[in-house]
């Protein structure tokens, strides 16, 4: 590969600061003792503290992630089988049909989903809470999971399915011994995309939930309207942290299989 | 149906819903432990065939048996038979052995059988100790021998195999040629081969069905096809041949573009249009004087066994000549051939009936 220029890499650097800037000046004055973001006093870990003294808070975030979870479990299970139904239609224009019906979920603004899921659940008379931000969790993340799987699918050639039936395989044989194994990757891609997005989501999470149960993200956009406390820039450190050493652990166990890989 | 027979085709005919018909009212009978081939260009019907038997279709019309029982209607999961895909379909997931041992797996057949089985599979194919490699480690050629070993595994009555070989480069293709005729005589199963290659058809068949637009033209040993071949399609098929179109003057003489020849056909009717084939290398290059036909050089190509020359006669019909000798490009030369040489083809003629009159030919040299 050619290598870039001086100029290419001042760019790149540039988009890059300003990208984080924001994020490492929250998480600047989260060691900051003064309790504003306009001046640094001096050093301190206190508003750490106070997150970790927060047993509200750390009921939160026990709940973010159980919902995190159980909704990208769920979702994936759903969409997965999704996936195949559709990937096994024959009628051309019927997947097309359901594909283009996916997709759109997944463009449209959360704000609509949300709105629309508060109308269902207030009319089905689903209690507002637990249970409705799990539902509208696993409902928008299926479209994600199918969107993953598919192209695994669409990539495996259909003489294993009939090498399979050949070696007398029934369909369930089929399922659980060649599909499914063969779309592992595409199955695990979708279900940390659907974690992710459960994860971070506010607009859904924000219309579909009711007394005593709240999210991360809808905890801290209600603590910042409260009044500006470093608490949030805290916390907002600390997911930071997580995220990085997601993201890392990712890379490594990637780089390990692409070694396995090469040895092959 | 004999005894002997283990698949039997009636009036099978198979359309798909656009109303394409790919076969079209196809009846055969094949018998137990031998290696057919079906034969054909591309879109001829034979893959079809052997999808039928395996279960992947249903006929639309016709029924098919399998040791004297209908099996229109049984999955292919069910079916005694294995495939040889084309592409071979090995499981990337799973290693060798496991690909080889995935049908014992589904029929639940003790863990110590399988290993046993399974090694004794690989032996077979001369992958002994390879069990442990993954898919992706293997050339081409044992990936050929991996999907014939999870093919006979299974211990099935008949073995499938469509265009195994067309993925190999030509070396290894006619390496594998023995080695599956080898094999197919040691398991002594019935074996169908499906290919598009004829040299692949003659060199490992006991008989040889060929198709052209899902009707079956000629069947019958390699050494039939090749001298007697019913028609035009299968005399171009079968290896390369000069077709000229003649008439037959009476029995045993044959007229090419005025020129009169002997030949050994007869039982025709006097005068009767017919088509004439004379294979390359039963042509012989001489002087213009001595030879039966005389000739131009156009082209000549050196194949390496022989020299391949594509001459013009007067009336300007390409003789195709292979020849041990080479001849200079322009300069006229003779050529000179038995009268066996010469197959006359009737135009139209139903297998039946070309299978008669090749009969009465033998039947008559034995009054002699």
């Amino acid at each position: 590969m050619e290598r870039i220029s001086k100029g290419a890499k001042f760019y790149l650097a540039f988009v890059m600061i300003i990208l984080y800037a924001p994020i490492f000046f929250l998480i600047f004055y989260s060691f900051n003792s003064g309790d504003s973001m306009v001046n640094f006093e001096s050093f301190t870990l206190d508003h750490y503290k106070a997150v970790f003294e927060d047993d509200r808070l750390l009921i939160i975030l026990i709940n973010t992630i159980i919902v995190a979870l159980l909704s990208a479990l769920f979702s994936t299970i759903i969409g997965t089988l999704g996936a195949i139904g559709i990937a096994s239609m024959r009628n051309r224009k019927l997947r097309n049909t359901m594909l283009s019906m996916n997709n759109v979920l997944i463009v449209s603004p959360d704000v609509i989903i949300g709105a629309s899921f508060l109308i269902l659940f207030t009319m089905v008379g689903i209690k507002l809470g637990f249970t409705s931000v799990l539902l509208g969790h696993i409902a928008f993340s299926i479209p994600i999971v199918v969107i993953m799987v598919l192209p695994k699918l669409q990539e495996m050639n259909n003489s294993l399915i009939d090498a399979a039936r050949d070696l007398g395989a029934s369909k369930r044989d089929i399922l659980t011994r060649v599909i499914i194994p063969y779309i592992k990757p595409g199955i695990f891609a979708g279900f940390f995309m659907a974690l992710t997005y459960s994860l971070d989501d506010f607009a859904v999470t924000f219309f579909v939930t009711g007394n005593g149960f709240s999210t991360l993200s809808v905890e801290i956009y209600s603590m910042a309207r409260a009044g500006v406390s470093l608490t949030v820039n805290a916390i907002s450190g600390l997911v930071f942290f997580v995220t990085i050493i997601l993201v890392l652990g990712y890379h490594f166990i990637s780089i390990r299989k692409t070694k396995v890989g090469v040895r092959k | 149906m004999s005894e002997n027979t283990i698949i039997s085709f009636e009036n099978v005919s198979k359309s798909y819903s656009d109303g394409t018909q790919v076969l079209k009212d196809v009846s055969f009978e094949l018998e137990r432990g031998k290696f057919y081939t079906l034969l054909g260009p591309s879109g001829c019907g034979k893959t079809t065939i052997l999808r039928l038997i395996a279960g992947f279709m249903e006929p639309t019309e016709g029924d098919i048996f399998f040791n004297g029982k209908k099996i229109n209607k049984v999955p292919a999961n069910e079916r005694q038979v294995n495939t040889v895909f084309q592409d071979y379909a090995l499981f990337p997931h799973l290693n060798v052995f496991e690909n080889v041992a995935f049908g014992l797996r589904i029929q639940k057949v003790a863990e110590a059988e399988i290993k046993q089985r399974v090694e004794e599979a690989l032996k077979f194919v001369n992958l002994a100790g390879y069990g442990v490699r993954e898919i992706p480690e293997m050339s081409g050629g044992q990936r050929q021998r991996v999907a014939i070993a999870r093919a006979i595994v299974n211990d099935p009555e008949i073995i499938l195999l469509d265009e195994p070989l067309s993925a190999l480069d030509l070396k290894l293709r006619t390496e594998m040629q023995y080695e599956l005729r080898e094999l197919q005589q040691r398991l002594g199963k019935t074996f169908i081969f499906v290919t598009h290659d004829q040299e692949e058809a003659l060199a490992m068949s006991d008989e040889i069905f060929v198709l052209n637009e899902g009707n079956i033209q000629q069947s019958g040993t390699p050494v039939d096809i090749y001298d007697e071949p019913i028609n035009r399609f299968v005399a171009d098929f079968i290896g390369e041949s000069n077709i000229i179109s003649g008439i037959m003057v009476r029995d045993f003489v044959v007229s090419m573009n005025g020129q009169e020849f002997e030949c050994v056909d007869q039982g025709l009717n006097p005068n009767e249009k017919v088509d004439v084939v004379v294979r390359p290398e039963d042509l012989e290059l001489t002087s213009v004087e001595k030879g039966k036909l005389v000739v131009t050089v156009d082209s000549q190509l050196f194949r390496g066994v022989h020299y391949e020359l594509s001459t013009y006669d007067e009336a300007g019909n390409e003789w195709l000549v292979h020849s041990l000798k080479q001849a200079d490009v322009g300069a006229k030369i003779g050529l000179d051939f038995d009268p066996e040489a010469i197959h006359i083809m009737r135009l139209n003629e139903t297998e039946e009936d070309f299978d008669k009159r090749l009969e009465s030919y033998g039947a008559e040299s034995d009054e002699k």
